[in-house]
Order: structure tokens, then C-alpha cells, then sequence
């Protein structure tokens, strides 16, 4: 038998009548000479996430809009709910026109949109999903070298915790929603530092996966003497278990050095609020906190809300939230839009905007973190006023490592939300070729903005 | 079954079926899918929807200062600023401020006990011109159409065409947007089959006209416009299904009787019941069919519909109070059943209704409707249960089950001063 090793590889063994993992060190073999990227060749890896805000951006009845931009193509000029975009609009392809379709479904307010991006299927009642999310499907493709498969973040500040980020379409994930949370999950206990000189495989680690893999007979002996319903649900179980043994998999491994990578301090608690400057502030501070995890190799797929789909966001000092601005401000015959509804949706934009710059100002390798990601920006309608699923804004921002040609605005009248959502995919590696049911499916990526 | 190639499929049952049944089949048909429908809401005003008009010369009933509503009903200034401000929890972002129903004579829930306070003013229109119905055949009484002609039936316009989610122009009022919409992404379908015994559709003394729902949903062209031509299978309701007699005269379609049906209303309240109802249709040269449908409809369950509907979402939406809305259509209900001396419990309305091309078919699918007839013999019983979000709905609220304390009359309104305490500073 012949053994090939390289910076992935774990050695698998006997601990005292149980197996064990043991990573391997970096060894000079497995780098290149400055450590941007590995000797193999390989570059740096593609990250994928995505950015939900609540609400969508203004149109008009008459077809005016405050955020398609007039010229398609490449040099899409800046419109005005997309002024914080400015600093990284080479970087962002903008899409418009893309529509959900319900098929023989009802618009279920706030969440047939955002469900058909997610997950390709126009879902029957507004407290589910009927399919997984496509995160989760890139997080099988791309993150299970990571310590997390997955990272969800929510912002909100919301009374209850937001996340569409599912795999049954029943059980939502359970984000972070403060800063402090999301800094103890990636720098907190467990955390490995890539750049450290002294690393050792934690102890503690190497116990939890012993025991884990000293259970493995007994499962399959169990497997063996159940009824088919009852495998399905010990297989679904042990999915999770088989998940875990590969993150601890992962921990026991030295990380590659990561010059990218600075422990960030810790964020102190915020205030609780949901309005809009609270909240963009604390996207602010996620988003500096989910870059740095994400350069330090915590996770390479996410998921991030700014706010819900029926956002509670307001602006301080208003008795009405944006939610019902939305709906009861008349359109201005003058200006032809909904002034103050443009101008909170300018400043919800202005979230995405910061987000992206954090994630632009992180240098790695030749170019930024933003270079190396994909971020899918989206919302749950068009004109929020009706709860329009048609012309939703949608966003892809980053290089993908080279794969997107960023910096275009795509229309088209009326076709699927999920072409971009498949184009995400393909982008950023999945294995996926069709994606979405009915008239939403399709296998027709977005290939104007696929290198 | 909506290509072409089906289409050439039907063509040749119905040519079968015509040789085959005679007389029994009307002499022409024409088929249609409602593309868009909403409350006939004529709009005096030049653009915009609030804007001052001769339909309501100071614009759309103002937003409400909400503030001064509950210190009006005895909350004092600090508690009513409490329950207006987007930090208190006991304010769903989604269902809204729940004390807000309890601001009646003793705090009782002015949804459902609206005369529990005074009537709060809903300015009506005050124009003479209205779109609709000649209903009562008495060119004395109601407005002046747009075109001229004397007598049309609308108190329902009279009485909320101020309202902002009434008013504005065509397919233009937050309302009209709204159910519109929803119509038009799946949630139901309305289809028409006008059939005749003449020789000539667009003059025919024996004119019938069948409106009915189905359970094809309709489709949206690359522009986002309903497609024409597409075929739809009448559904046999127990509820929503209209026919009345008509004649045509030039294209345009009138009622000859007037009839009792019950249509798929554009609105909250799916009923659009119309006791003595009558059409006015015209068949225009593109093929489409536009005008109206109207009669008595039962104000009480327009009210109650919006009520139903989560009656601080649609104060806050809509700048209005609900019972300003049960106040004005009391005052103009114009109809009762049981004769010109009984109470006054429907008002007059009409639907504006656009029609486009459509293959409309029989239940079973062989063919294209080819006359106009009742399906309620052969129609399931519908289940009367609500679904969906209105189904959490009681007495015009969605009662928070995760609440400490639940709105009503004796809830505490103010914080405890910890709490007021963390939401001053959290401004900070």
C-alpha cells in the first residue's frame, strides 16, 4: 500500500482501542515560497455567502425605479439607492428584472421571494421552505475543510433570531446575533491561531473525536437491527455525527499560515435596537469580525441577514417603521417614488455597501478577500408596497477567484430569480447543473458574468 | 394543455360538439380571463393619488395622528407615545399595535364594537361624477358617468373614494396594486364566457354572461402583462359564479335583469355578493372586454373584511380609523332587501373589470365552454374555514401567544421604568 500526503491529509490510527486522527504539520513541501498560495498551485479558496436585507429597493407603479441602473452591460452607472456600492461597483454585478414565480401558488408575502432565490421552489405556506437552500448545498461542495461548514450571521437585532439557511426547510439555522457572539464563535474557545508557532493538536479535541469514532461498530450493529424508518432517522443522525468527526478532522490539523489572518479583539456588546443605524452598525461590526474568520479559515460558506423580511428597522425618532413606510407612503406625483421610503431604503443599501468594503479592505494574496468570495445580495421583493416578486434586486459581488466578471448589470424581462441563483453556484464551484422546480427551473446560468 | 397545439385540439371538439347538439349551443361565444379588476373608483384629481381633485377637493383623507386618536380615548400622552413607538415590543412589526383596538367607551374594541366611539370622520367624495351602474333604473338619483350618462349607483364610491387605499387612477391605488398582484401571481382566476343566440356578437338581443373562477392560474408574457390565449378550466364553485341576461348593442354588453351572484372579490373579504347586479361590457377591438359589474353588495361584510384583515395593520397602512369606515357606510347604504322601507344593509358598488382573450373550458376539459350555464349543481361544498395569516386573526387582532401581558382593556401600557430606562438608552 502506497500513501500520498499533502497539507489535507490526517493520519488515522488506534488510541487505546479507539481510532484517532492526528493532523500533520505544514511542512515546507506542501507550500510555495511566500505561502500566498499552496506549492500544488492551488489558490487561495473561494469563499460564498449571502446578503439578505428586507424589503427590496423602490420602483413605481408607473415603472420608474430608484435602482435599475439604464445601461446593461459592463459600466452600469451608479443610481441612487446604489450610491454605497460606488466604492466596490467594479467589483458588484447588479441584476435586475428576475422575477419568482409562483406557479399555481399563492404570493406569500415577505417569503415566496427570497424561499424561490434560496431554494429554486415557490413554497406553499409562508412558514417553511420547500427545499433546502442552495448555501447549504455549496457548503457540502465547498466547506468541509473548514472548522465550520457554515457561519450564519443576523444582524437585525430583531426580536427573534433570523436565518433562511436551511436543509429540511422546516428547521432554520440558528444564527449569531451580536457581535460578541460571532466573535466568541470564531476567535473564542477552540480557535486555532494559523500563524502560531506553537501548535498543538488540542487534547481536548483528540478525546471528543475518540469517542465519536468508538461508537462507529455499535451504530452500524444498530443500523443492522432497525426497520427502514427507523434507519432513515438513525442515518439523518449520524449525517450530523459524520459532520462533526470531520470538523474535529479538520481541528486536528495544523492550519496553513494565514498572513491575512489577525485576531481581531473583542467587540464589546452593543445596544439592542432595531433601528437602522444600530443596526447597520452592528452590520458593520460582523462584518469586519465574519472577514477575519473567514481569512482565518473558520468557514468558507455564510450566511448573513441585515434585516428580516418583514424588517422591523426604523429609523430613530420616527413612530413608523420602515415596514409600514413601505406600504402607506404615496408615490410623490413630482418625483415620481416613494421619497421616504427610497431614502430608508438608500440607507438599509448603504449596509451591503459597508459590508462589501469591509470585505474588500482585508488584503490576501494578490488582491482582497472580496476577490477570493462570491457574495449573493438579495431581498424578498421588488416593490414592497404590493409585496412584488417581480424585478427583485439581486447582487453578485466579488471575483470568485478569478470566475466572475464582475462590475455588469444584467435585465432581462421577467426570467427566473433562480438563473442567478444557479450562476452563484456555478461560480463558485458547486457541483450543480439545473436548479429549481416548474417554470422556475432552469439550467441556464448567467454566463455574461461567468469568466 | 395552454400550446397552440392544444388550442387546435379544442377547435375541433367544439366544431364536433356544435354539429352534434344544434341548438342547444349558443350561436357564438366569446371566452375571457380577467386580467384586472378592482372597485370602480373614479379619480378627479389630475396625477398622483392623494393629490386634490373634483372627486375630493382636499386630496385623500390625511394620515392620522395616532398620538392624539388614543389621548382622545383616555391613554394619557406618555402611554400613547409608548404604544406608537417602534421600540416597544408589545408593537408587532408585522400585526401591529394590538391596544390600538381598545380605545372605545371603556376601552372596549372599537373593530368589533365600532359604535363604542364616536364616529371619527371619513370625508366622502363630493363630486358628481362616478363610474358604475344605473342600479335602481332612476336617472334622478346618483352620479353623472364620466361620459355623460345620468343615474349611476355608487355610494360605495361616495362613501370611501377618499380613502387612500381606494383613490387614485386606474390600477394605480395601493388597493387596486395590491389584490391586482395577487391575482395575477396565482392566487385565483376569473374567467368569463359571453355566449349569444343572434347572428351578429355585437348586436344580439339574447345575450347571456357567465363569470366563474377556475383553477389555472394565469401566465405572464415576458413583459409581465397577462398572456392571451391561454386556457382555463371553469372550476364549479358553490359561492363564486355569475350569470346574467344581456343584449349587445355596438359591442356593448347590458344587463337585460338584473340578477343575484357572488363573484371572487379583489380584496381582503373573498365574497363580492351583488344582489340585483347588472354588467356593462363592451367588446373592444383587440379582442378585449371592459366595463363593469355591479349591485348591492352587504356593507356590513365590507367592514368586517377589513377588519379581518388586522385592523391596526390597516389603520396604520391606510390612514384611516375603522370605525370611521363603519360610520360612512352605514350612512350611505342605499338598498335593503326587504323593500324600499327596510333597513338600508347593501350599498351600491361596481367593479371596473378588464378581460382579455382566453380558451375557456367546460369542467371535464373536452371543449370550450360553448354556452353560458350553472355549475353549482355539480359544485363541492367549499370549506367556510379561513387559512393562512387572517386564520390567527380574533376580533381584529393577532393575540401575541408568547406575550406576558396580552392587549385589552385593563393591559398595563407603560414599561417598568427598567425597561423605559434600557429603550432611552439604547437611543443614546
Amino acid at each position: 500500500m502506497s500513501f500520498r500526503f499533502d497539507r489535507r491529509s490526517v493520519l488515522r490510527g488506534m488510541l487505546g482501542g479507539t481510532a484517532v486522527y492526528m493532523g500533520l504539520p505544514v511542512l515546507d513541501v506542501f507550500l510555495n515560497g511566500n505561502g500566498s498560495a499552496y506549492a500544488n498551485g492551488a489558490k487561495l479558496p473561494v469563499r460564498f455567502g449571502t446578503y439578505f436585507w428586507g424589503l427590496g429597493l423602490t420602483d413605481t407603479p408607473a415603472g420608474g425605479t430608484r435602482w435599475v441602473p439604464t445601461k446593461t452591460g459592463p459600466g452600469y452607472e451608479i443610481m441612487p439607492e446604489l450610491e454605497s456600492l460606488s466604492a466596490v461597483k467594479d467589483k458588484v454585478s447588479v441584476f435586475s428584472g428576475f422575477r419568482a414565480i409562483a406557479d399555481s401558488k399563492a404570493n406569500q408575502v415577505h417569503w415566496s421571494g427570497h424561499a424561490s432565490i434560496l431554494t429554486g421552489i415557490a413554497p406553499a405556506s409562508a412558514s417553511r421552505f420547500d427545499g433546502p437552500t442552495f448555501d447549504t448545498l455549496i457548503a457540502d461542495a465547498i466547506g468541509t475543510s473548514t472548522r465550520y461548514k457554515m457561519i450564519d450571521v443576523d444582524a437585525s437585532l430583531s426580536r427573534h433570531p433570523v436565518s433562511y439557511s436551511t436543509r429540511t426547510g422546516t428547521t432554520f439555522a440558528s444564527p449569531e446575533t451580536t457581535a460578541l457572539g460571532l466573535y466568541t464563535r470564531l476567535f473564542g474557545p477552540g480557535f486555532q491561531d494559523p500563524n502560531s508557532d506553537n501548535w498543538k493538536p488540542d487534547p481536548s479535541i483528540m478525546l471528543r473525536q475518540s469517542v465519536l469514532s468508538a461508537v462507529k461498530d455499535q451504530r452500524d450493529a444498530l443500523m443492522a437491527g432497525v426497520g427502514k424508518a427507523d434507519q432513515i432517522k438513525l442515518d439523518q443522525y449520524f449525517n450530523s455525527v459524520r459532520e462533526m468527526e470531520n470538523q474535529l478532522a479538520v481541528q486536528l490539523q495544523k492550519p496553513d499560515k494565514c498572513e491575512a489572518c489577525v485576531l481581531p479583539a473583542a467587540p464589546k456588546e452593543g445596544p439592542r435596537s432595531a433601528s437602522v443605524d444600530v443596526v447597520n452598525a452592528n452590520t458593520k461590526t460582523m462584518a469586519k469580525l465574519l472577514a477575519m474568520g473567514l481569512v482565518c479559515n473558520q468557514a468558507r460558506v455564510f450566511t448573513f441577514v441585515h434585516t428580516a423580511g418583514s424588517s422591523e428597522t426604523y429609523v430613530a425618532g420616527q413612530s413608523k417603521i420602515y415596514h409600514q413606510i413601505t406600504h402607506d407612503e404615496p408615490t410623490d406625483t413630482q418625483l415620481g417614488y416613494q421619497p421616504e421610503t427610497s431614502r430608508i431604503a438608500g440607507m438599509v443599501m448603504q449596509a451591503f455597501g459597508d459590508f462589501l468594503v469591509e470585505m474588500n479592505s482585508v488584503k490576501e494574496g494578490d488582491g482582497t478577500l472580496l476577490d477570493h468570495m462570491l457574495v449573493m445580495g438579495f431581498s424578498d421583493t421588488g416593490y414592497a408596497k404590493i409585496h412584488s416578486i417581480e424585478n427583485i434586486p439581486m447582487f453578485l459581488a466579488g471575483g470568485a477567484g478569478g470566475k466572475h466578471k464582475a462590475g455588469q448589470h444584467i435585465h432581462t424581462a421577467g426570467d427566473s430569480v433562480t438563473r442567478v441563483s444557479l450562476t452563484a453556484m456555478q461560480l463558485v464551484g458547486a457541483p450543480v447543473g439545473e436548479f429549481g422546480t416548474g417554470t422556475m427551473k432552469t439550467a441556464r446560468p448567467i454566463t455574461e458574468v461567468m469568466a | 394543455m395552454r400550446s397552440g397545439r392544444h388550442f387546435a385540439t379544442v377547435i375541433s371538439a367544439v366544431t364536433v360538439a356544435t354539429a352534434f347538439s344544434g341548438a342547444a349551443l349558443a350561436a357564438w361565444t366569446k371566452t375571457y380571463v380577467v386580467e384586472w379588476n378592482e372597485p370602480a373608483m373614479y379619480y378627479g384629481a389630475k396625477s398622483g393619488v392623494i393629490d386634490p381633485g373634483t372627486d375630493c377637493p382636499k386630496g385623500t383623507n390625511a394620515e392620522i395622528d395616532w398620538i392624539k386618536v388614543l389621548m382622545d380615548a383616555g391613554y394619557t400622552r406618555e402611554e400613547a407615545q409608548w404604544l406608537r413607538n417602534p421600540a416597544n415590543p408589545t408593537r408587532s412589526p408585522i400585526h401591529g399595535q394590538n391596544q390600538m383596538a381598545f380605545r372605545g367607551k371603556d376601552r372596549a374594541n372599537v373593530y368589533t364594537n365600532p359604535t363604542s366611539t364616536p364616529d371619527p370622520g371619513l370625508v366622502g367624495v363630493s363630486g358628481t361624477i362616478a363610474e358604475g351602474l344605473n342600479l335602481d333604473g332612476d336617472e334622478k338619483t346618483g352620479f353623472t358617468s364620466p361620459t355623460g350618462e345620468k343615474g349611476i349607483d355608487n355610494n360605495f364610491y361616495k362613501a370611501l373614494g377618499c380613502w387612500k387605499t381606494y383613490r387614485g387612477p386606474p390600477r394605480l391605488s395601493s388597493g387596486a396594486l395590491t389584490f391586482n398582484d395577487s391575482m395575477r401571481n396565482g392566487s385565483w382566476t376569473t374567467v368569463i364566457v359571453v355566449s349569444g343566440r343572434g347572428a351578429d356578437p355585437m348586436n344580439d338581443r339574447n345575450v347571456k354572461v357567465g363569470i366563474y373562477v377556475s383553477d389555472d392560474k394565469m401566465v405572464k408574457d415576458g413583459n409581465g402583462n397577462i398572456a392571451r390565449d391561454y386556457s382555463f378550466r371553469i372550476k364549479p364553485h358553490a359561492k363564486y359564479e355569475g350569470i346574467v341576461s344581456a343584449r349587445s348593442i355596438n359591442g356593448r354588453i347590458i344587463s337585460t335583469h338584473p340578477a343575484d351572484i357572488m363573484l371572487r372579490n379583489p380584496a381582503y373579504d373573498k365574497d363580492l355578493e351583488l344582489l340585483r347586479a347588472r354588467i356593462d361590457l363592451t367588446m373592444q377591438p383587440d379582442g378585449a372586454l371592459k366595463g363593469y359589474v355591479g349591485g348591492y353588495r352587504p356593507w356590513e361584510s365590507i367592514y368586517r373584511g377589513w377588519v379581518n384583515a388586522r385592523g391596526p395593520v390597516i389603520e396604520a397602512l391606510t390612514w384611516v380609523q375603522l370605525p370611521a369606515v363603519y360610520y360612512a357606510l352605514k350612512r350611505n347604504a342605499d338598498y335593503s332587501p326587504k323593500g324600499s322601507k327596510g333597513e338600508k344593509t347593501h350599498i351600491s358598488y361596481a367593479l371596473r373589470v378588464s378581460a382579455i382573450p382566453a380558451y375557456v373550458l367546460t369542467p371535464d376539459a373536452t371543449r370550450v365552454a360553448s354556452s353560458v350555464e350553472s355549475y353549482k349543481a355539480i359544485a363541492p361544498q367549499e370549506p367556510e374555514r379561513v387559512t393562512g395569516l387572517f386564520a390567527l386573526v380574533v376580533d381584529g387582532i393577532v393575540p401575541d401567544r408568547n406575550a406576558k401581558v396580552q392587549a385589552g382593556p385593563n393591559a398595563v401600557i407603560l414599561p417598568p421604568p427598567s425597561a423605559s430606562n434600557a429603550v432611552e438608552s439604547d437611543k443614546q
